[in-house]
Order: structure tokens, then sequence, then C-alpha cells
């Protein structure tokens, strides 16, 4: 069992993977639909569960609470919050950034965010994202 | 002498006249009236109660006191802006010059004020309309980057994740994989549609390229209006005219396709006298606000800086008219 599992989450039955492990599970905060789509299909492509999306900060937060995913991966830009603003409240210590833009624009928002790294969304696939959330 | 009276009396700056006492001894009619006073009534006087605004007037006696015992002139013979202030205690702005005459006995000073508030006025204007173009021109570049980023950009990331997914299914599932690359083949479809709209509201090569009527027409031809244009001008015009006038229907038509509950608009130019003008019209439902959008203000400060003029008008009902006018050498 990996430690960062929280013990309270509601998705308890999840199918082990064929290595064994029980998958990820993910909360997608972005608001744009396409992007959720898309990042939705390349993790569960990967092994990761999806169990959640959500297109505002505040739907955001609300999703990570009920959902308490392993990873949140949090837009920088939201129509009501900006994605390094609400990283303390996603209820996970895996949260990642995510935007358009690329690393070196977040760097230090970034690392004074609390979240434990950035992605651009275009380089987002489940190895990338392992990279940052496994543990050390 | 009475030719020199005669100089003083048709100047249009201010002359007035005092003694060592800092009374008044005399003023011309130009400074009668830029102090709402006439010289009878302010002769006599001393200059600090009749001209100096109360805040001033000790610095002003200090100050005659210093050269009348010998100290250095800080003020002679040198232009000055200072507040002056009228008999009904206004405050005026003044451009001020003050000499010391050269006559036998006690020292006669003299004052040569100009009334700057319609300099001061203008050169406020200029900054306020400097700040609005720069203030429209960050807005521009916000709502560019947000158009990249909400449009192309998310484009390309779907392309990215889409063409990732269909590499990785390429041989487990060659079904799959065709159907993602067709899904890629579109996005990159819609990316370059959208960036080609960008750069044509940046600036459309086709305006460069072929002036404002092959620019209208490829405008009208995208909107989804009917649009009955008359009096495009035959001969190109200044770049920045053209320019001008094809943002100023760009926006008065984007506008009218949105917000007017109408299909039809009317753009009509007329160039002569030194000026173009150009009106963008529908019988739409009007009430239009011109404060609220950043285009509309994004456009005056760009008329603002032809020395144009822009009016808006927009009775609830009866739809509305953008009508601007800028000089144009024809």
């Amino acid at each position: 069992m990996r430690p960062f599992l929280a013990e309270n989450r509601r998705v308890t039955a999840r199918p082990a993977r064929h290595d064994g492990h029980v998958p990820r599970t993910v909360l997608i905060v972005d608001d744009h639909a396409g992007f959720r789509r898309q990042a939705r299909r390349v993790l569960e492509a990967e092994g990761y569960e999806v169990v959640g999306e959500a297109g505002t900060g505040a739907a955001g937060i609300d999703a990570a609470s009920r959902l308490a995913p392993d990873v949140v991966l949090l837009d920088v830009h939201l129509p009501d919050a900006s994605g390094f603003d609400i990283v303390s409240r996603m209820r996970t210590s895996s949260v990642v950034l995510i935007s358009t833009h690329d690393r070196q624009d977040y760097a230090e928002l970034t690392s004074n965010s609390g979240a434990r790294g950035f992605l651009a969304k275009d380089q987002l696939t489940g190895t990338s994202l392992e990279a940052l959330v496994a543990d050390e | 002498m009475s030719d020199l009276k005669a100089v003083l009396n048709a100047a249009l700056d201010c002359v007035v006249m005092m003694d060592h006492d800092g009374l008044i001894v005399g003023m011309n009619p130009a400074a009668e009236r830029t102090f709402a006073i006439t010289e009878a009534d302010a002769r006599g006087r001393e200059m600090a109660e009749v001209i100096i605004p109360p805040t001033m007037r000790e610095a002003h006696r200090r100050g005659l006191r210093r050269l009348l015992d010998g100290g250095a002139p800080s003020l002679l013979d040198s232009r000055i802006e200072v507040t002056a202030q009228r008999a009904d205690g206004s405050l005026v702005p003044v451009e001020l010059t003050i000499t010391q005459l050269d006559v036998d006995g006690p020292p006669l000073f003299v004052g040569y004020l100009r009334d700057i508030g319609d300099r001061l006025e203008a050169e406020e204007r200029l900054r306020a309309s400097r700040m609005e173009l720069l203030r429209a021109s960050d807005e521009a570049r916000r709502r560019l980057e947000r158009d990249l980023h909400d449009g192309a950009q998310q484009r390309l990331v779907g392309l990215a994740l889409t063409l990732r997914l269909a590499r990785s299914e390429v041989e487990r599932d060659p079904v799959a994989a065709l159907a993602l690359l067709d899904e890629a083949q579109q996005d990159l479809a819609s990316a370059t549609e959208e960036l080609r709209e960008l750069a044509r509201g940046l600036h459309p090569a086709v305006l460069t390229d072929g002036g404002l009527g092959p620019a209208l027409r490829g405008l009208a031809a995208r909107l989804p209006l009917e649009v009955a244009v008359s009096g495009i001008p035959s001969q190109r015009l200044a770049i920045d005219v053209e320019s001008t006038a094809y943002f100023v229907v760009a926006e008065g038509l984007t506008n009218i396709a949105r917000y007017a509950g109408t299909r039809q608009a009317q753009v009509a130019f007329d160039l002569g006298d030194g000026r173009l003008a150009i009106e963008v019209r529908d019988r739409g439902r009007g009430g239009a606000d011109v404060h609220a959008g950043t285009g509309l203000r994004g456009l005056a400060a760009r008329v603002a800086v032809h020395d144009g003029t822009l009016a808006i008008d927009s009775p609830a009902g009866e739809g509305t008219t953008i009508r601007v006018e800028v000089p144009c050498a024809s």
C-alpha cells in the first residue's frame, strides 16, 4: 500500500494493476473540458484512475475534499482562482500544477506554492506525472 | 510714451507693476481680465493680497524683503510657473517673469504673467490620451494572450497528447490509433484556423496588400451579417488611416453581430475636405453602453492619436451609429 493513500477516502475498492500496485487516483482541475478529456485518456491509458474532474477552483476544492484523490492536477489559470493560491486547500500532498506555459515561467511560483511540481500540459504522461509524485 | 501705453493695453499677457512696499502701482487690461479686478481697485493694495494665494503670500513678502536688503534675487529675470489668484478667490496657473525697472529712487518691479490654464489642460488631455493608449495597448496584449491560451495553445496541447496516445496504440490497436490521428488532424486544422483568425485580428495582411476595399469585403464575408458598404475611397490612403478605418468597421460590425439583434449593417465612407469620415450603422436594439467595452475604448484612444473624433449614438430601440472622422490627405 502506498503510504500517501488517505485512510478516509471514499474510493476503496480499486482494481490492482498487473504489477500488484493499486492505481493512483487523480482529480483533474482545469477549465478546458477538451484538456480534461485528453488528460483523462492519457492517464487512464497508463494505469491511473481519474476519479473526478472540475472546471473551477471552488469545484476543485470541493471535489478534492469529497474524493480525496492521491494526486490533483491543478491548472494555474482557473476562472475563479489562481492554482498557486489553492494548492494547500486540495487535501492531498500531491498537487501537480499544470499550464500551457512552460516550467521556467512558473519555477518560483511553483516552489513557493507547496505543490509537488509543475508539468507543461503538452508534457503530461503517466511517466512524467509519476516522476513528480512518486515517493522519495 | 503713449505708444508704449498702447502696447501694454493691447498685450495679451498680464503686466502688473509693484513698488518696493509690495503695493500695486498699475496693471494692464489683460491683468484686469485675468484677475477679475479693475486697475483702479487694485492700485495701492498689496500685490500679495490681490493676486497671490494665501499660502504663498509670506514667501512672497520674505523674498521681497530679502531683495530690498541686498540679497540675491531668486526669481528675477527667469520664467517660472506658479499659481495666482483671481479677485473671487479662484486659482489660475500662470507663467511668471519678474523684472526690476532701472529707475531713480526706490525700485519698481514688473510682473509679466501669462494664463497657462489652457496649455496645462491641453497637456493633461495629452497625458490622459497617452495613458489611455497605453492601457488599450496593454489590454489588447492581455486579450491576445488569453485568446492564444484558450484557443490555439489548448488545441496544440491536445494535439501533442493525442499524437502521443496514437503512437502508443499503433501496434496494439491500429484502428484506435487511426481514429486518434483523425482527431489530431482536426485539432491541427482548428489550431491553424484560430491562429489565422488571431493574426488577422492583429493586422489583416490583405489591408496592407490590397487596401480598405478587399480588407472590408473579406471582413464582411466572415461575419454573419449583410453589410452594405458605400463610398470606399478608390485610392490608397496612409496606412495608419486605413488601419484605423478598418478597426473602426471591424469593431462596429463585430458589436452588431454580437449585440444588435439584427443581421443588417451599413458602412459608409466619405473622403473629402482633408478628412475621412467612417460611419457604421445598424437598426437593431441600440442602448449600447459605450463605456463598457474595452474595444470601443481602444478605438477612442486610436482615433484620438489621429486628432480625430468618435461619436456613438445608440438610443434604445433605434439602433447604433458609430461615426469617426480622422484627418486625411485626400
